[in-house]
């Protein structure tokens, strides 16, 4: 055997990058070529801007709805030990009250959750999460004052200064029903329908004197840390042994809720791209498909599967990534703007979101995000290797069919 | 005497055909001199095209070996088989087979991109060429803008670019009126000849092959040297 011909195993970069850069920059005349990766690239962010603002209106609204929930009715930590807590965890401390019934106008009701509160009891934070309004203090005497939500005064059809009537529900071992008149003084709005159509606020000395045997009392404690992983070793710590609760064991349910609609929305996530990926894949496979000819001929004239399959990989991955890229720069910035968008459409009589938090923060779960986006980029690739294995097949000989 | 570039031994090249097989070449022996000229005619359906596939690695036979410097091709693997294409093998097909959306400069330059040229030396080469045959001033206009006799002069360049020992042309002239037959006859001779390559052609013009080193009919699935 001679030793004439000296082989270098291997594709040529050079080649795949210029076919890469001749896939993904066709000639003008190509316009066929040219709007397919136009239309590819703004699918894919198509794709993406309903995902991504899904998870900012998703996020928004649970952070929303749960800093409301610890906020403005369990705090993070309830303590039915009553001794001042010293921590430097602790941000407030509150001492409140409260019971159940229902409250009664000249033709509704509504079940109601009463919350007997201090004067302090409303601080920036608090304040920050409701918008008080009307206050109207003008009756004195044995009516107590309270102040009820806007939502819940337009289902009772009641206004501010009106009287309405509670029956006090007695809690533990006690008997009988408890009536009580009172005025609506003020009304506050915390955005959130749920929360707003149950709470009602009063002084908390009222709510001693007219909740059955004072109400349930507790000091209501809003901590530094928000994450409820922490809450309970610190909920053990402060209570030296009396019982406590944390907010997430108080709305186990409402807690639960949040995190198993986030997961399945997570899911329902990745089989929408799961489908995205398959878009991808019949585009690499329509690419391959109007390149049959000149795969054939490159194989030909000496070109390695290697090379050619590099160059289709790369050019179908960035108008993929440009296109997940776009989507998510368009989704943010959309985004930072869901929340007017939604008050807008709330107001022009979209029934169905009253019962959202449509006054929320962006919060985007960067995390999250980064999840989608390497799911894309990793279901994209895989489809795409698996369209590419098509270049594999085509002979070489395929290219007299042109002769 | 001269070094033997290219050895058929005892090919044979056979498809299935249904239930039966249909032989097309059968223990053909031949070889091919270097810097030398062969024309293979015969009639159509006879195994010419098939004779050229097995010559440049697009196919392997059946049985026997074709020998490139000694080296069995049909011992290659695939990667080997693409680059000794690349390194070795220069194709003209009849009609021409430039690609359509690349000018003339970017068809000629791509088997030296495949070898792992830079693009601009690979530009540089393909000009060289295409001032030798006259179309330098075409060099950015796409084949469709071309005529048959001047796609066929870029084919014969791109066949040239990488310095192939073995040119294989089939059919060079098959698809051109009588003015540009001439032309790329002409051409393709004398730059084989000038570049001191080796030619291995199939043609149905008896004048074409008349004007080659060795001229071989191919009938009854075997070569005869004319």
């Amino acid at each position: 055997m001679t030793t004439s011909i000296s082989f270098k195993i291997g594709g040529s970069p050079l080649f795949s990058s210029w076919l890469f850069s001749h896939l993904l920059f066709p000639s003008k005349e190509l316009i066929y070529q040219r709007r397919r990766l136009l239309r590819s690239a703004l699918l894919i962010a198509l794709v993406m801007i309903p995902l991504v603002l899904a998870l900012i209106f998703m996020d928004g609204m649970m952070q929303g709805i749960t800093d409301k929930y610890i906020l403005l009715q369990d705090g993070h930590l309830q303590f039915y030990n009553l001794d001042e807590l010293d921590d430097p965890l602790v941000q407030s401390s509150d001492l409140v009250t409260s019971g159940y019934g229902i409250i009664y106008s000249r033709d509704k009701s509504a079940e109601v959750k009463l919350k007997g509160v201090k004067e302090d009891y409303f601080n920036s934070q608090r304040c920050a999460e409701l918008k008080i309004k009307e206050f109207k203090a003008e009756s004195t005497g044995s009516v107590a004052q309270i102040m009820v939500s806007e939502t819940l005064l337009k289902e009772l059809n009641v206004e501010v200064g009106e009287r309405v009537a509670f029956i006090l529900i007695p809690e533990g071992e006690q008997k009988g029903v408890r009536p009580m008149l009172a005025q609506v003084a003020a009304t506050y709005n915390t955005g959130y329908y749920e929360l707003d159509s149950s709470l009602i606020f009063l002084n908390y000395e009222v709510a001693k004197r007219y909740l059955p045997n004072g109400g349930r009392s507790y000091l209501e404690v809003l901590v530094d840390n928000r994450g409820s992983g922490h809450l309970d070793e610190l909920g053990e710590r402060l209570a030296k042994g009396g019982s406590w609760a944390s907010w997430d064991q108080f709305n186990r349910t409402v807690y639960q809720n949040f995190v198993t609609s986030r997961q399945v929305i997570l899911l329902v996530f990745i089989l929408i791209l799961v489908v995205a990926g398959v878009y991808v894949a019949s585009v690499s496979n329509e690419l391959i498909q109007d390149s049959f000819q000149a795969i054939a001929l490159f194989k030909a004239l000496g070109a390695q599967q290697k090379s050619i399959r590099r160059s289709y990989f790369w050019a179908v991955m960035v108008v993929t990534i440009l296109g997940i890229a776009l989507g998510l720069v368009v989704a943010l910035v959309l985004g930072h703007y869901l929340s007017p968008i939604l008050v807008w459409l709330s107001k022009q009589g979209f029934e169905g979101l009253r019962y959202y938090l449509l006054d929320f923060k962006v919060v985007v779960a960067y995390t999250d995000l980064l999840f989608i986006v390497g799911s894309m980029v990793i279901i994209a690739s895989v489809t795409v290797m698996f369209t590419l294995k098509r270049i594999k097949e085509i002979s070489p000989l395929e290219v007299l069919q042109q002769d | 005497m001269s070094e033997v570039l290219l050895r058929f031994e005892n090919v044979s090249k056979i498809y299935p055909s249904g239930s039966s097989h249909l032989t097309i070449l059968e223990e053909l022996n031949f070889s091919i001199e270097a810097m030398s000229s062969v024309a293979v005619v015969g009639k159509s359906g006879s195994g010419k095209s098939t004779l050229l596939n097995l010559a440049g690695a697009l196919d392997r036979p059946t049985s026997g070996r074709v020998l490139f410097k000694g080296d069995d091709i049909g011992k290659m693997g695939d990667k080997e088989l693409s680059l000794y294409r690349n390194r070795h093998i220069g194709f003209v097909f009849q009609s021409h087979i430039l690609l359509e959306d690349f000018s003339a400069l970017e068809n000629i330059s791509i088997p030296a991109l495949i070898m792992g040229e830079s693009a601009r030396v690979a530009k540089k080469r393909a000009y060289e060429l295409l001032e030798r045959v006259g179309l330098r001033g075409r060099a950015h206009h796409k084949p469709q803008k071309l005529s048959g006799g001047e796609r066929q002069r870029v084919a014969i360049c791109r066949a040239l670019i990488n310095g192939a020992q073995l040119i294989i042309a089939d059919e060079p002239t098959g698809s051109l009126d009588e003015a540009s037959k001439e032309e790329v006859e002409h051409l393709l001779l004398e730059m084989v000849k000038e570049e001191k390559r080796t030619l291995l052609m199939v043609t149905h013009e008896q004048a074409l092959a008349q004007k080659c080193d060795h001229l071989y009919l191919l009938q009854n699935r075997g070569l005869t040297l004319v």
